[in-house]
This record gives C-alpha cells, structure tokens and sequence, in this order.
C-alpha cells in the first residue's frame, strides 16, 4: 500500500510514502506536525505530481541534514522546503504542507539504519483512509502545481520533468 | 581501502582557507615542511581525513625524517582537520556512487559519467574529478562555479524550451551532478558515421543539419554559449527519424550575450564537425543558413564566425 525506497546514496535511509484520503482531522494533525510531535512530514498531495517529486525532495534534505547544511530546523520541514521552486520557507510550508482544510495528506518517513518503520504508530493518528500511491494522480490539482511552477517547456517534457529541475536547481540561481 | 593522500601546497598561513590568517597546526606545520624542503622532494603525507577513502597509516612515500614529523603532529593535524569539518580537502577522487545497474560511460577530462538507477529513474551521474595539480582551494572554487554554471545552463535551457537534460541532484559537496539519462538515445557523432558508412540516404543528414541550426539558434537567443558544441554533446531521441535533438554536457557554458562569444561557439562546432566527418560541409552550411533564418540577432554573429575563421591556426593574418 505504501511506498518504500531505499535512497542509493544513503543506503540506510530509507523513505516510506503513506497516502490518506477522507481526512478529517487535518487541524489536529497540522498542529501536531508544527509541534513536532509527528514522525513525519505532512504534505499537501494536491501538489505533488508523482512520489518521484517527493523522493527527490526527500533524497535533497537527507543529504543537507547529514553535512549539516540544512535551511529548516528539522529533517522533515527540510523535506517539505526541498518540495518549493524558490528559498521562502514559510511560502513552501503554506503551499506544500497541510492546511487545516484538507481532505487528504501525504505522509513522509525517514527511517534511518536499523530502526523499523513504525507506520501503524502514525496510521493510528490519522482519522482518515489509508490509500494506495497510485491513486495520487488523482489528488493532484494540475493547475494549482502549474500555477506555482509556471512550465514553459510543455513540449520538451512532461510537467514532473519541469518540476523535479526546478527543484533540484533552486539554490544555484 | 584507498589512503587519502594530499600534496601540501607551500602557501603562508595567510593562505589557509580554515579561517583567515588563523595559522592552524596544518598550515604551521606545512611551513615548516616546506623549509624542511620535504616539499621540494615531492613528499606525500597521508592525512586522517574526514570523507570517503580515509587514511590510514601514514604513506610510504614519505622520507624518514618527514614520517617522524608527520605522526609527531599527527593528533594536531587530525584536530585540524576535524576542525575544517564538511569543508574539508578535496584530494581523495570521490569513489562511484552505490547506483542500481552502475556502469561507468565515459571518463572526459573533467569528470567520471556512470549511469545507474537513482530514485527507481534511469539517471547519469557526473562525479567530477578532482585536479590535482590545482591549488586546493582553487580547485574548490573552479569545480563549484563550473558545476553551478552547469546547473544554471541546464535550467535556462529547459526553462526556455531547449532539450536538455532534467537535474535530479547536485552534490555541492564533491561537486557531482545526477540528471536525466536520454535513455536509449544515440549522439549525432555516433548516427552521422552510421549513414555515411551505410550509404545510405545522406539528405537527410541535411534535414538533420537544418535542425541543429534551428536549436543552437534558440539556445544562443537566450544567450546561452554551450562552450563546448560538439557532435557527441548532441543526442538524438528515439526513434532517430524524428530528429528530437537534446543538447548535453553544459560544463564549459555560460552567460553572453556577445556576437564575438557565440560566433566562437559555433567555430568550435565548425571545426569538430569537419574533422570528425569527412564531406560534411554541405551539412554545415545547411546548418548555419538555418541558424541565420531562426535567430533574430544572426547577422552580427555570422559577421563575427566569418572573422573568427580567418584568425585561426595557419590562417595568414596579412591584409
């Protein structure tokens, strides 16, 4: 149901995707993410185009965090940073991280080395319906991602293409 | 495991990039290597370090007394060292990244290409290889701005439509680069040595031409000089009748908007296409009639090309 991948070049890290729908407890759980009582990274999956887009995200703040150059405080809001096309932190938080309006929530794990993955520990927080990745298409609000990473290159790639570059190239600008 | 060697440079204290004019252990100590004239003598001394391919005993190259000194301030060293942290020396060449179905692809001048899977994608990474030659420090500097230029490059390409390669991750700290693998894909070089030795068709190595001149004539409107325009810094998508061009290797690019930049830009295409591809001319010129017709601000920069074909080697400079 959930996506596991091991990061080739932190091999033990490992990244798991948890995909909810019908949440209804959205404010609770936000609340809790900005208390950092949550093991996870809350994000809004209305913007995320494919779990490629999170993984990159995902692989770019576990290596800021192990040389210790991370913008955020913790290795989760670094995650969610890592998902903005420009270098306003608290612009990422609004537009990737969750708001207390949502009806679905993607959910981030970085496990590092030996520990297991305690996905049942956050399932149980969420009042919602533990979904497949592969329904995540369907979450995604096109326009809205469009909308915030304005693709020119429609004809050279598809809209993933124009979003992971922005990504993965936003510090050098 | 490999041993982290590194050819201390004779540089003032002053010189030290670990805090300025702080004369740390390291740089003392290198002073007085140097006077020891250890230097001269090409001595190489390992160092504990930080990184990948971390010493281990000191190096049998060193000479006798050089061996001595170097354990008698081991301890300070390595305090110096830990000091300097995640900015440490970039002498140990960095080892293949632990890739899925890693194999390596070329090994240019400026770095090593492997391919692999990264992130479940076919990916290419470029891990660049260090000078040693080159002054530490310098090194540092030039590996980060050609890779940030590289990075750059790629995005304003992409950004303005031009095919290029998708950026999945930039390691500021070895310098390295993983994008997009063209998978399957064939460089120019490669298909135009295809058909002429087949004989087959070559018109359509004119339309191929024709195409090349359209997309180098997009990329130099935005200003953008490849640097290093080659046919095998070209790749074509499959299936190859389509003509789907991609530009690739954007290390030696960068920002101008100069006639005199671009006209060198494509005089360095000039010059590899003919002496790769024998009677290719007909090509080129198809080339650049096309690139005259797509680009807005061509004339100037033709006008510069023709200028720039009577300065080069063996050309009479009489007149």
């Amino acid at each position: 149901m959930e996506l596991t991948h091991r990061l080739e070049l932190f091999p033990e890290c490992s990244v798991s995707l948890l995909l909810f729908n019908r949440l209804k407890n959205a404010a609770a759980l936000r609340k809790k993410a900005m208390e950092g009582s949550i093991e996870g990274a809350l994000i809004n999956p209305a913007m995320i185009v494919d779990p490629f887009q999170v993984l990159v995200a995902a692989n770019k703040a576990v290596h800021l965090h192990k040389i210790g150059k991370m913008k955020t405080r913790t290795l989760y809001a670094e995650i969610i940073f890592s998902l903005s096309p420009n270098n306003n932190i608290s612009d990422a938080f609004k537009k990737f991280g969750i708001s207390d309006s949502d009806t679905a929530v993607l959910i981030v794990l970085v496990v590092d080395g030996e520990k297991t993955v305690n996905l049942k520990d956050i399932a149980s927080q969420v009042e919602g319906q533990q979904v497949s990745l592969d329904e995540l298409p369907q979450l995604t609000d096109t326009a809205k991602v469009k909308k915030v990473f304005t693709p020119q290159e429609e004809k050279i790639g598809t809209l993933l293409d124009s979003v992971v570059c922005r990504m993965s190239a936003k510090d050098v600008l | 495991g490999a041993r982290e060697v590194r050819a201390f440079p004779s540089g003032a204290p002053e010189d030290c990039r670990r805090g300025a004019g702080r004369a740390c252990a390291l740089c003392r100590w290198v002073s007085v290597m140097a006077a020891a004239g250890a230097e001269a003598g090409g001595a190489r001394i390992a160092v504990a370090g930080a990184g990948p391919g971390a010493a281990g005993p000191v190096g049998d190259g060193a000479t006798g007394p050089a061996v001595a000194e170097a354990t008698a301030t081991g301890p300070a060293v390595t305090e110096c060292e830990a000091e300097a942290g995640a900015a440490g020396p970039v002498a140990a060449e960095a080892p293949p990244p632990p890739l899925p179905g890693l194999q390596l692809v070329k090994q240019g001048a400026e770095a090593h290409v492997y391919r692999g899977l990264f992130l479940g994608r076919a990916a290419v990474a470029k891990l660049r290889v260090p000078k040693r030659y080159r002054h530490p420090a310098l090194e540092e500097r030039l590996s980060r701005r050609r890779t940030a230029q590289e990075v750059r490059s790629l995005l304003r390409c992409r950004r303005a439509g031009i095919p290029a390669p998708v950026v999945y991750f930039v390691d500021y700290v070895t310098n390295s680069i993983y994008l997009e693998d063209i998978v399957d894909s064939i460089t120019v070089q490669v298909h135009i040595s295809s058909v002429q030795q087949s004989g087959n068709d070559t018109s359509s190595l004119l339309a191929l031409g024709e195409k090349m001149g359209e997309l180098l004539a997009r990329m130099h409107d935005e200003d953008l000089i490849h640097g290093d325009l080659t046919t095998s810094n070209i790749l074509l998508r499959p299936p190859v009748e389509k003509l789907d061009l991609v530009l690739i290797d954007f290390g030696l690019s960068f920002i101008s908007g100069l006639p005199e930049d671009k006209g060198v830009d494509l005089y360095v295409l000039e010059k590899a296409f003919l002496s790769t591809h024998p009677d290719t001319e007909t090509m080129f010129k198809a080339l650049l009639k096309t690139y005259a017709a797509t680009s807005k601000k061509s004339g100037p920069v033709i006008k510069k090309l023709d200028e720039v074909r009577l300065r080069g080697r063996k050309r009479s400079m009489i007149g």
